[in-house]
């Protein structure tokens, strides 16, 4: 694998993107935390991210599902607090992984560049 | 959606929690209140959540909401009066009593409101929480180009 080959650098990126909407998902359902009747949202992260993965050119769109299993108060709402804040966290750590993956990647490219002087 | 989206959204959840209290301290403070220019006495008010109206107008924005179906925030769609009726008291000395000396108060239940005040800010704080991860977030992204 050359360093001019970027599929990992496409990898990288369907994992940011992934993690940053599923992010905007949680916080989503966060602010609907009192709305009557809405359902939470999520997305199969691996599933999507091998799809996203397996079609690097496809467009970005990856299919929102209500979420099942999950206890309905009276006013039809099942937003649940604790995994919520759960996920939150979860997102967060995995877009700062992906980012420090970027990162390392650029760095060696940069320490590669600066060897060769 | 980007993470500055994600702020707005987290930001409209911020508003309506926010207005859902005042409307709370409205009632608290006027659970005492005998008439008021309607007539009768003050009546208990309640916040109606719903999903933000999508803005139409701009391609950005069409273009947004075409992405974004599945991320609309959240407002205040309605706030509508309770309907039960005034809780009756005997004080034949009160300016508003009427022929029997029987005054209406509003229906205020001080502990259900408290409750909902408490409910609405630990909303509001789950919010901030939400709004302090995407920051975070985009901070991170940031440190990509140095």
């Amino acid at each position: 694998m050359s360093w001019m080959d970027n599929s990992l650098l496409n990898q990288i990126e369907s994992y940011l993107h992934m993690a940053s909407f599923r992010e905007g998902l949680v916080a989503n359902n966060i602010a609907n935390i009192d709305t009557p009747k809405y359902h939470t949202r999520d997305i199969d992260f691996e599933g999507e991210l091998r799809k996203a993965q397996m079609e690097p050119s496809g467009v970005f769109g990856p299919e929102v599902r209500e979420v099942r299993g999950l206890v309905e108060r009276p006013d039809g709402n099942n937003v649940d607090m604790d995994r919520e804040s759960m996920l939150l966290a979860q997102s967060q750590l995995m877009y700062r992984l992906g980012v420090q993956l970027l990162r390392d990647h650029f760095k060696i490219l940069q320490s590669a560049i600066n060897d060769s002087q | 959606m980007n993470l500055f989206g994600v702020l707005d959204l987290s930001a409209s959840a911020l508003q309506a929690q926010r207005q859902r209290a005042e409307v709370v301290a409205s009632n608290l403070a006027n659970a005492e209140t005998t008439h008021t220019s309607q007539g009768g006495p003050y009546q208990k008010q309640l916040v109606v959540f719903g999903p933000e109206r999508l803005r139409a107008g701009t391609f950005d924005v069409a273009l947004a909401s075409f992405n974004d179906i599945h991320m609309r925030g959240v407002r205040v769609e309605r706030v509508v009066a309770d309907q039960s009726p005034p809780v009756r008291r005997y004080e034949p000395g009160h300016p508003d009593a009427d022929s029997d000396g029987y005054v209406s108060f509003p229906a205020i239940n001080p502990i259900e409101e408290m409750v909902n005040l408490m409910s609405a800010a630990r909303s509001y704080q789950m919010n901030v929480s939400a709004v302090q991860a995407t920051k975070t977030m985009i901070q991170d992204a940031i440190t990509i180009l140095q």
